[in-house]
């Protein structure tokens, strides 16, 4: 499937009870999974939650890695658009209006440390944190 | 009435006066509008009741509570409701301040509903999610302090996807709304309980949050008017981030005006949010005209270009239809009105994805239960971290979280990010060219009506494809307001079709003029959903 393809691009639009547009979303499932770069190693469903810090069960690895895997394909179009010489867009055109770097006195102290779960004053209490080698 | 309006205090002084014969022009909102049998601003109706003494803010409130009490169980809008006696007292409180014919603000008496991503001191802020179930904010966030500040009165906390994370409520930790239409379908998401309370009329206006379309998409299944403002129209502080470059605070109301008049309300600089925007605030219902003044082309020589991409391949037949006879609409107002085609349209999409889900990813990194949230005990601080964000967070969320992950993991930011950003210029460019060409750009809102409760829960790619008439908006930064102007057949009574008009950057003004004329001069729709039209006059 050439970039062409991609580039005019069916929009991404659904309803699933239409078989041509059935027809269509194969197609692009089909066209995403070819659009991997190579060198992009696809997602690693285990080593991901490690690193965002959020502990899955056996059974949320199995039944996610292919919806992952899915969407992460479906990125895959992005990899045949011709991008050269475009500047990223951090967001929107707005101003970045900073405040003056003064320090004020928060008035609620109090409420933010009573959503605390685990407090001893002073402290915020939290378990050891585990040094691994 | 309206010319007794005056503005003593600093927070009301960003109201200001309206010239004399804008007087004249608002006070005609108040009537009823010729075409339908509401008026054409609940909010300036119930000033008007209030300040002539004809309604009492406490009577007021208990026709609302009424009617959201007989509802909500059907509908399922709410996450946190304080007692009536919370919101009757504030209303005696404003009673007794009108009665000492003290000044009130130009929302007095009018209850709002918030969206539960949005900070409230006094009542719980979850974000939809089981990780902050019992949250209670140490603070308001800025749109809710103005709101407040201008007499409103907050009716409770509404139901959405968690952390903003879908389009339909069904991601909500805690319950699914139903359409007020058909509660065997969704409302829309992710602000889908703030849409269907205005739509059920269990209040008056309500906010919502719009990262790729979660105030539009709803505002079209359910048959109301919302608006996603500009980026850096409304302040963020307090809108728990789920996409900092993208995520806008929106308004929804049963009218254009309303929405008009809480946006004014809310928008503005704020010093707590570096990317709020220090351009003026207008008087936006300083320009609009009442239904009455109109002459017979009251929108000639506007210049309205529909997006063809939108009305393709893959959208419902019935809201191609609906949006075809809304440039019908406008041509009889004496728009032209062309196509125009924007190709970069569809690459928006995984853009969006890419950029929402990256910065997700980080902005969710904070719920880690040692602050605040909920925490499960764990003997060593990872496993801590691990657990509590396990437990706490929904699948949607968790899968999102992962997928940023890995498109900002070392080798792979070139590849997904910084393009997803390259698009970003891209698609801002077209829309600035299109913008050019065009006053306003229209298009649905979604490529359907609302569907059945249970439909596209099992594939996230199904869901994400209905974003694509919103996400570009949001990629660009640029207001967008959202009418209901037709139907698609469908028992019991029909089911909302939501136009979308565009705008360029800080034009919210004219975008609420134009949908004014057109929702004044729409014949034969009533958008009351008939599990309400009994008890709305």
């Amino acid at each position: 499937m050439s970039s062409k393809m991609l580039l005019r691009g069916t929009p991404l639009t659904l309803t699933l009870w239409n078989p041509k547009i059935q027809h269509k979303l194969l197609q692009l499932r089909r066209l995403s999974s070819k659009t991997n770069c190579s060198s992009l190693q696809p997602p690693n469903v285990s080593h991901l939650a490690k690193t965002a810090h959020i502990s899955l069960t056996p059974t949320e690895v199995e039944e996610f890695g292919p919806k992952i895997q899915q969407v992460i394909g479906w990125f895959g179009q992005l990899q045949g658009v011709d991008l050269q010489s475009i500047e990223p867009s951090i967001r929107a055109d707005t101003e970045n209006n900073l405040r003056d770097n003064t320090p004020e006195i928060f008035d609620h102290r109090d409420a933010i440390i009573a959503s605390v779960p685990s407090y001893e004053e002073p402290y915020i209490k939290v378990p050891k944190v585990l040094n691994v080698d | 009435m309206l010319s007794t309006l005056q503005t003593p205090r600093s927070s009301l002084s960003r109201f200001t006066l309206p010239s004399s014969s804008t007087i004249t022009t608002l006070a005609s909102l108040t009537t009823q509008s010729p075409t339908t049998s509401e008026p054409q601003s609940q909010i300036l109706s119930i000033r008007h009741s209030l300040l002539t003494r004809n309604l009492s803010a406490v009577d007021l409130a208990h026709s609302y509570l009424t009617r959201l009490r007989l509802t909500e169980p059907h509908l399922r809008s709410f996450l946190h409701l304080p007692d009536d006696q919370t919101i009757i007292s504030q209303a005696n409180h404003l009673d007794r301040r009108i009665a000492a014919g003290e000044d009130v603000g130009p929302l007095a008496g009018v209850l709002v509903a918030v969206k539960d991503n949005i900070c409230t001191v006094d009542m719980p802020s979850t974000g939809g999610s089981r990780i902050l179930q019992n949250y209670r904010p140490p603070f308001d966030a800025t749109a809710v302090k103005k709101l407040k500040e201008l007499g409103g009165i907050v009716v409770g906390k509404t139901n959405m996807d968690e952390f903003g994370m879908g389009s339909t409520t069904e991601a909500s930790a805690f319950q699914v709304t139903a359409n007020p239409w058909d509660v065997s379908r969704v409302p829309g998401g992710s602000s889908g309980g703030s849409a269907a309370a205005v739509s059920a009329r269990q209040c008056v206006v309500s906010l919502g949050s719009d990262t790729g379309g979660s105030v539009r998409q709803p505002a079209s299944f359910c048959g109301v008017v919302g608006l996603k403002p500009t980026y850096g129209r409304v302040s963020r502080f307090g809108l728990m981030a789920y996409a900092s470059s993208l995520d806008a605070i929106g308004c929804f109301g049963s009218s254009v005006a309303d929405t008009g008049i809480l946006l004014h309300a809310i928008a503005g600089h704020d010093r707590f949010d570096a990317t709020s925007s220090k351009q003026e605030v207008p008087n936006f219902l300083s320009h609009f005209d009442s239904a009455s003044s109109l002459e017979s082309k009251p929108l000639k020589g506007l210049r309205v270009g529909l997006i063809r991409e939108t009305i393709e391949d893959g959208v419902d037949a019935g809201v191609v239809s609906a949006i075809r006879a809304a440039a019908s609409h406008f041509e009889e107002l004496g728009c032209s009105v062309n196509e125009v085609s924007l190709p970069s349209f569809s690459l928006g999409l995984p853009a969006y994805y890419v950029l929402a889900l990256s910065e997700s990813s980080s902005n969710l990194s904070r719920y880690d239960g040692i602050r605040y949230g909920n925490q499960v005990h764990a003997d060593e601080l990872d496993s801590l971290y691990g657990d509590s964000r396990a437990k706490g967070l929904g699948s949607e969320v968790k899968m999102r979280i992962l997928m940023g992950t890995y498109a900002l993991s070392a080798g792979y930011y070139d590849a997904y990010y910084k393009r997803a950003q390259q698009l970003r210029t891209i698609i801002r460019n077209s829309f600035k060219e299109a913008l050019d060409q065009y006053d306003i750009l229209i298009s649905p809102a979604a490529p359907s009506v609302a569907y059945k409760i249970g439909e596209k829960k099992n594939d996230p790619l199904a869901m994400y494809a209905g974003d694509i008439m919103t996400v570009n908006v949001n990629l660009a930064g640029l207001p967008a307001l959202v009418l209901p102007c037709g139907f698609v057949d469908s028992e019991p009574a029909g089911l909302p079709v939501g136009l979308q008009m565009i705008g360029a950057a800080f034009d919210e003004g004219e975008l609420l003029r134009v949908g004014h004329i057109f929702e004044q001069t729409l014949e034969n729709c009533r958008f009351v959903p008939p599990l309400v039209a009994d008890s709305v006059e």
